[in-house]
């Protein structure tokens, strides 16, 4: 899952973005309006969470010019908690509110709300054959049993998961799963889904040669 | 027990004065009618007297009784034969009216006008036929002879007579006769009565207008109130955007209602500008809160190098530190609000204080590669060195935050009349014309995002201590050429 942090007081961005790659996030940041929506524009993000007050340009505004071009769900972060504020920020085009201060757990459980939402998914729970997938609590239950997975490993599985049926490309998959600050090693994607498969078996991941990858 | 509403106060008020004239009127207007009735009928007994007193011829005089004695009870020795008029051995003395006076009186009409002729000595000589019959009416009789004995020195004594509902006139004839008409005043005294019952009505009537007129008038005087009072009370509910419908603008209470409004107003707006200050303040402490906890949460998560937490720890400090500034900034404020901090008031060079000032900010405009020119001329004036160096200090550290790179800075202090004028401007990008009214406002900040940890206070904070001084402070700014800060002080 890649997500974008827009925000502007450095310190709120540094650990906001370090808290979400330790949950297993790739993790993009941008500390002004105007580089946040290039990147918004430029990357198909699971999430972004959006800052209303930056310099250059105001969340409102690369809310309404992103909502032009792209789907993505956003989450935004405010001081601003009157309902007039948060009705608007609903308006216009925000997927969720969150108003400052808020506790870490409830923004990680509101994105991840925003994730499962945006797949179509209602409960956190993906069940496939054997294998149940716990999006809360970020585990994969291999026959009831714990299986031991990297933060890496985990993402990879609920992102195949999630577009459960459809062949997810390697390009794809590094957009959602590395960030921008990751050198993408061609072979990491094949390391990865080899491990995965010695965890949960070898037919748990289909290979479309030449496409990629795919949970049936 | 008189009643606390003004309105029932001004009604119970106007109600007796309305009374008290009604009734004075309705009297007066009884006795008009009165005394014009009873008068028209005296005039009527009076005519019939005189006519009565021309066509009576009294009897011949009879032996000893010519001594005019009148009436009363005679001496027996004296008219031993003046006993019971029935008793007079000489045939009965007869008298007919006139036949042109006959019309004068009636026959058997009880109400119409009748007569008796009495003797000297009381004997009844003659009578019309329809005189009433009435113990009282002798009773009368003998009262208004015993009244009309008292004028016997006047010619033509006459004495008037009233009982039950008749009314007549005694007339003593120079012969010694009594003469007596009268009438019924039955249909005068209904008619009187009826009158009263019309003035009772009427004025009733016109008491009863006036009640409801009265409570109309009084009613509408005192919408006004009402409407004063039920805004009141909504706004003492908390309700400040309530306002008192004035429809009459004119009236003394439309005038208090459009006090009352502005005042209303004023009281709005000084809420909405405490409510705005206040989310403002909370508003600013939202985001450094923000960076404590996430930072702490996250690096609370799972275990970290010291070097990790050293890093948390800073990064929370530089959040407090933000905190601890902006709550001191508040804190300035609310005391120059409510006028506590108290200015000093000593001499002092106020170019000397502006040159430290420069000196303080030397570093910061360094690192930035601005330039400060100054312009100093030595100036003494009065006030508190401490906090218009403060003043200095903030415009200068704006002058350098919001230049251009390798911008100028020029400080420029001089006399104009008996006013101390600092200058300060920067060739940065300019305030729009649109923000200029609002650089003085609190939490008011070019760039919209908290770019150097700067609350917006700075400049509130100036304008309020340089107004403290009994100075005054101003902007102007022209874009892409840079801003100039004015600050006039009384020497």
């Amino acid at each position: 899952m890649r997500i974008l942090i827009v925000e502007d007081e450095p310190d709120l961005l540094r650990s906001l973005a370090q808290a979400l790659r330790e949950e297993g996030y790739a993790v993009d940041t941008a500390n002004n309006g105007e580089d946040g929506l290039f990147n918004a524009e430029g990357c198909d993000y699971d999430a972004i969470v959006l800052d209303v007050m930056l310099p250059k340009m105001d969340g409102w505004e690369i809310l309404k010019r992103l909502r032009k071009t792209k789907k993505t769900p956003v989450l935004m972060l405010t001081a601003r908690d009157q309902s007039r504020d948060r009705v608007r920020g609903l308006d216009t085009g925000a997927d969720d509110y969150v108003v400052k201060p808020f506790d870490l757990s409830e923004l990680f459980a509101r994105l991840r709300a925003l994730i499962r939402r945006s797949a179509n998914k209602t409960t956190n729970v993906i069940e496939i054959g054997n294998v149940k997938i716990d999006t809360a609590a970020r585990h994969v239950l291999l026959k009831e049993k714990p299986v031991e997975l990297t933060a890496r490993e985990y993402s990879l599985v609920e992102f195949l998961a999630l577009h459960r049926g459809e062949v997810v490309t390697r390009t794809q998959l590094y957009e959602h799963l590395f960030d921008e600050n990751e050198s993408s090693l061609s072979n990491l994607l094949d390391v990865h889904v080899s491990n995965i498969r010695k965890k949960l078996g070898a037919e748990f991941i289909a290979t479309r040669r030449g496409h990629g990858y795919c949970i049936e | 027990m008189i009643p606390k509403s003004i309105k029932w106060r001004l009604q119970i008020w106007y109600g007796l004065i309305l009374v008290v004239v009604l009734t004075g009127f309705g009297f007066t207007a009884y006795q008009l009618e009165r005394g014009r009735l009873l008068g028209r009928i005296d005039d009527e007994l009076h005519r019939r007297v005189g006519i009565l007193a021309n066509v009576f011829h009294p009897p011949p005089p009879r032996g000893p009784d010519e001594n005019g004695q009148p009436f009363g009870r005679p001496s027996p020795g004296q008219f031993p034969d003046d006993g019971p008029p029935g008793q007079d051995p000489r045939p009965p003395f007869e008298f007919h009216l006139p036949p042109d006076a006959a019309g004068l009186f009636g026959t058997n009409d009880p109400n119409d006008f009748y007569f008796i002729l009495e003797g000297r000595n009381g004997n009844e000589l003659a009578r019309s036929d329809n005189v009433p019959q009435s113990e009282v009416d002798f009773q009368h009789r003998f009262n208004a002879r015993k009244q009309i004995s008292n004028l016997d020195n006047l010619p033509a004594p006459r004495a008037s007579l009233n009982f039950q509902d008749n009314r007549g006139i005694f007339e003593r004839l120079p012969s010694g006769e009594t003469i007596y008409v009268g009438c019924s005043v039955l249909p005068e005294s209904r008619e009187l009565k009826m009158t009263k019952l019309k003035l009772a009505g009427f004025g009733g009537i016109i008491l009863l207008f006036g009640f409801a007129g009265g409570w109309w008038f009084v009613s509408r005087a005192l919408r006004p109130i009402e409407n004063i009072s039920a805004a009141a009370v909504k706004i003492s509910a908390g309700d400040l955007s309530q306002r008192i419908n004035v429809a009459e603008a004119e009236s003394e209470l439309g005038k208090l209602a459009s006090v009352l409004n502005s005042t209303f107003a004023r009281l709005d707006a000084a809420f909405a500008q405490q409510k705005q200050f206040a989310s403002d303040a909370a508003h600013e402490l939202r985001t450094p809160i923000s960076v404590m906890l996430t930072q702490a949460q996250t690096a609370l998560n799972r275990e970290r190098t010291a070097p990790e937490y050293r890093e948390t720890l800073e990064a929370c400090q530089r959040a407090a530190q933000r905190m601890r500034k902006l709550i001191s900034a508040l804190l300035e404020l609310a005391r120059l609000d409510a006028g506590q901090e108290q200015m000093k008031r000593l001499r002092f060079d106020f170019s000397r204080t502006v040159a430290d000032g420069v000196e303080l900010v030397k570093p910061l405009a360094e690192e930035r590669g601005v330039k400060i020119f100054t312009e100093l001329s030595p100036l003494e004036i009065t006030g508190d060195a401490e906090r218009l160096a403060q003043v200095a200090t903030n415009l200068l550290t704006n002058a350098i935050q919001y230049n251009k790179p390798e911008g100028e800075v020029r400080v420029t202090l001089a006399s104009q009349g008996d006013l101390a004028v600092l200058t300060v401007s920067d060739t940065g990008p300019g305030i729009p014309a649109e923000d200029l009214p609002r650089v003085f406002e609190r939490f008011y900040r070019g760039d919209k995002s908290r770019t150097g940890g700067n609350a917006g206070l700075g400049l509130a904070i100036s304008k309020a201590l340089v107004e403290a001084h009994g100075g005054a402070i101003e902007v102007s700014s022209k874009e892409n050429a840079g801003t100039t800060f004015t600050v006039r002080l009384p020497c």
